[in-house]
């Protein structure tokens, strides 16, 4: 049985990792390599680097930044997120270091642009990520550029259905940055099944095992809250020790 | 710049996206550490200190066979504060511990003695090899424009190293820089210390391993003192270093007074900025050190203490601008100390320095005539000779750092 992972997330605005909270607001947190290189220490399964300003501001996906986590060496696999509009800035990004990458606004405005850069990639290095948050019975994905939700669409869903991706990374967009905040009942609405990646307002171990114990859930992440403490990652993995995750390891001399 | 914004500036404060702990603005242009010292005035400080009563409690050694919690001091700073609060508030027994920067001043020395005596606590000191020392001031000045890291680096892994070795896993730190200047977090994040911190921000992204090179003259043998524990052994002991800030009001003036009026710490004036209690311990702090930040980032030390002072509705913004624009540009002292202590010429320094000058905010007119275009200038708002004000420091030693001493104390025991 394959295990399940734990992601650590860094948020990254004008090319500085920030802390994000609930969409809207950002606190410094430093280089992004630094908190990449620490990850990796540490013990993440996998590193999502979200550069959250590039597709609004039209400037393609940052490379410079990749090419710092490059040279931090990082043998932790790498998501890259932010600012990738067609195949050959997909293609860029891979060849840039990250191993994987993550789409947000291509899959709603140019989903067969989304199919192209499959066809060209693998679904297994696409994630699609969705900004969702509960309203009335069902969830709607939030357009973080219009600032609005809305619902699903049929292309978007056939998107998923059809395999395009190989999972898709639940952001509870309200909740984001907030302790224990995570609403679970978001992950029960989606309307296909994808393994989920769950994201926003994860910190603690109660609510990190009732995650995991669902069975769409095959990795849960999470950003601000690894920076608080030394040694986050390890302490997370020692308080999960009954699921199915990888152990904890400290780094010796 | 650690980001890739244009320069923007704070409404309230005289920071800006500049800032190289990084800097956010909201979306009414005020900055992140504004935003965050606004929870000062909101959160319950009673209720927090009664979280860290709860913390700490486990920590205490019942057996009296060790020490309670290990703080970190020198003989400036917020040290008589952070010790004050951990001896006679929380009723701890701390091993102060200190790492010797070698250019400690009579007035440092002084307070550290002091502070030792009246607080009755035992202290350790770390005294690393000198000559080692110079190789990587040398090293650290020339590569990245920088004197004082080898103190800093020393200042955070020493109380580190002293958690393993004595096996006392609780570690007391006083203020968190990246809260307090640029609101990194919320004090309710209750963050605790790290080692990717300190290579971020403190070590500037260079720990001890990162300055060696084949290009240099520095050695395994000169660096393994400055090595960071590993994660092994951290978790091992169960190292823990928490922040005072998060649970206490921070004011570093008011916190000061307090020492003065109490415990007998003793300040003096500096040229370069009008705080008085800072870094009295160091003669290169708020001179050679104060000048290669305003090289290398366009502002100094004057403008972090008058932020501060902004922050705490102590002085307007005009205010503090027009004191930054006093202090900034004076003249630094003690070069010669300096230059006889690492063995450099004056006008050698002066070229390493001038080779990190950032020219975002320096153009040289002429040879070795530099304009300076920093922050400071750079602002609309006028802060004018008539705004300067007193900002109310006590100074309790008029002879600053004793003009009479030519070296630095590379090792004070301590007089009274």
């Amino acid at each position: 049985m394959l295990k399940k992972r734990l992601i650590g997330v860094i948020t990254v605005k004008d090319g500085l990792a920030v802390q994000s909270i609930g969409y809207r607001r950002y606190l410094p947190l430093g280089k992004p390599w630094c908190i990449a290189e620490n990850l990796d220490r540490w013990g993440a399964d996998e590193i999502l680097v979200l550069s959250i300003d590039r597709t609004e501001k039209n400037i393609g996906p940052d490379y410079k930044l990749l090419s710092s986590l490059a040279k931090a060496k990082l043998t932790t696999p790498l998501i890259y997120g932010g600012g990738i509009s067609n195949k050959n800035e997909a293609n860029k990004v891979i060849h840039a270091g990250a191993d994987r990458i993550c789409l947000d606004a291509l899959l709603h405005e140019r989903p067969r642009l989304v199919r192209e850069i499959a066809d060209v990639l693998g679904v297994q290095a696409i994630i699609g990520a969705l900004p969702l948050s509960k309203i009335g019975d069902g969830v709607q994905w939030y357009n973080y550029r219009t600032k609005k939700s809305g619902k699903f669409t049929d292309e978007l869903i056939k998107l998923f259905s059809d395999g395009m991706m190989s999972e898709a990374l639940i952001i509870d967009w309200k909740n984001e940055g907030r302790l224990n905040s995570f609403d679970d009942s978001i992950i029960k609405n989606v309307p296909f099944n994808v393994p989920q990646i769950v994201f926003g307002g994860i910190s603690e171990q109660s609510q990190m095992n009732k995650l995991l114990a669902c069975g769409s859930v095959s990795a849960i992440s999470v950003g601000n809250f690894l920076n608080y403490k030394e040694h986050a990652v390890q302490k997370i993995r020692l308080s999960l020790s009954k699921q199915n995750i990888r152990s904890a390891l400290f780094e010796s001399d | 710049m650690l980001n890739n914004l244009e320069l923007k500036y704070c409404k309230r404060c005289l920071y800006s996206t500049a800032h190289p702990l990084g800097l956010t603005l909201d979306g009414e242009g005020v900055c992140s550490g504004c935003r965050i010292h606004e929870e000062k005035d909101t959160l319950d400080w009673d209720e927090r200190f009664e979280k860290l009563k709860a913390l700490v409690e486990p920590y205490k050694c019942n057996t009296g066979k060790n020490y309670d919690c290990i703080v970190p001091v020198s003989g400036g700073v917020d040290s008589y504060f952070i010790v004050h609060t951990v001896k006679n508030i929380l009723k701890l027994n701390p091993l102060l511990v200190t790492y010797n920067n070698y250019w400690n001043t009579p007035l440092g020395i002084k307070n550290l003695a002091n502070l030792r005596i009246k607080f009755n606590c035992d202290i350790l000191y770390q005294n690393i090899n000198p000559i080692s020392v110079k190789k990587i001031t040398r090293s650290t000045l020339r590569r990245f424009g920088s004197v004082y890291w080898h103190c800093i680096a020393g200042q955070t892994v020493f109380p580190v190293q002293t958690s393993i070795t004595s096996r006392i896993p609780l570690i007391i730190w006083g203020g968190h820089q990246g809260i307090e200047q640029v609101g990194m977090f919320s004090h309710e994040h209750e963050v605790e210390m790290t080692r990717r911190y300190r290579k971020d921000h403190d070590l500037m992204g260079f720990e001890a391993d990162d300055l060696l090179s084949i290009f240099d003259t520095i050695q395994e043998e000169d660096i393994w003192q400055y090595r960071y524990p590993s994660d092994a052994d951290m978790n091992e002991v169960g190292v823990r270093g928490i922040y005072l800030s998060n649970y206490v009001r921070w004011d570093p003036k008011e916190q000061h007074e307090t020492m003065i009026d109490q415990f007998g710490y003793r300040t003096t004036q500096f040229d370069r900025t009008f705080d008085c209690y800072d870094f009295v311990d160091c003669f290169n702090y708020m001179n050679l050190h104060d000048l290669l930040k305003l090289y290398k980032h366009g502002y100094s030390k004057v403008t972090d203490h008058a932020t501060r002072e902004i922050r705490h509705n102590r002085i307007t913004r005009n205010q503090g601008l027009a004191l930054v624009k006093k202090y900034e540009q004076s003249e630094i002292k003690y070069i010669d100390h300096f230059c006889n202590w690492i063995s450099i010429k004056p006008h050698s320094l002066q070229w390493m320095m001038d080779a990190h000058r950032n020219p975002k905010y320096w153009s040289e007119s002429s040879f070795r005539k530099w304009n300076f275009n920093g922050v400071s200038k750079q602002r609309i708002e006028v802060g004018s000779g008539r705004d300067v004000v007193d900002p109310s420091f006590i100074v309790t030693d008029d002879d600053r750092f004793d003009f009479t001493i030519t070296n630095y104390i590379t090792i004070g025991k301590g007089y009274l």
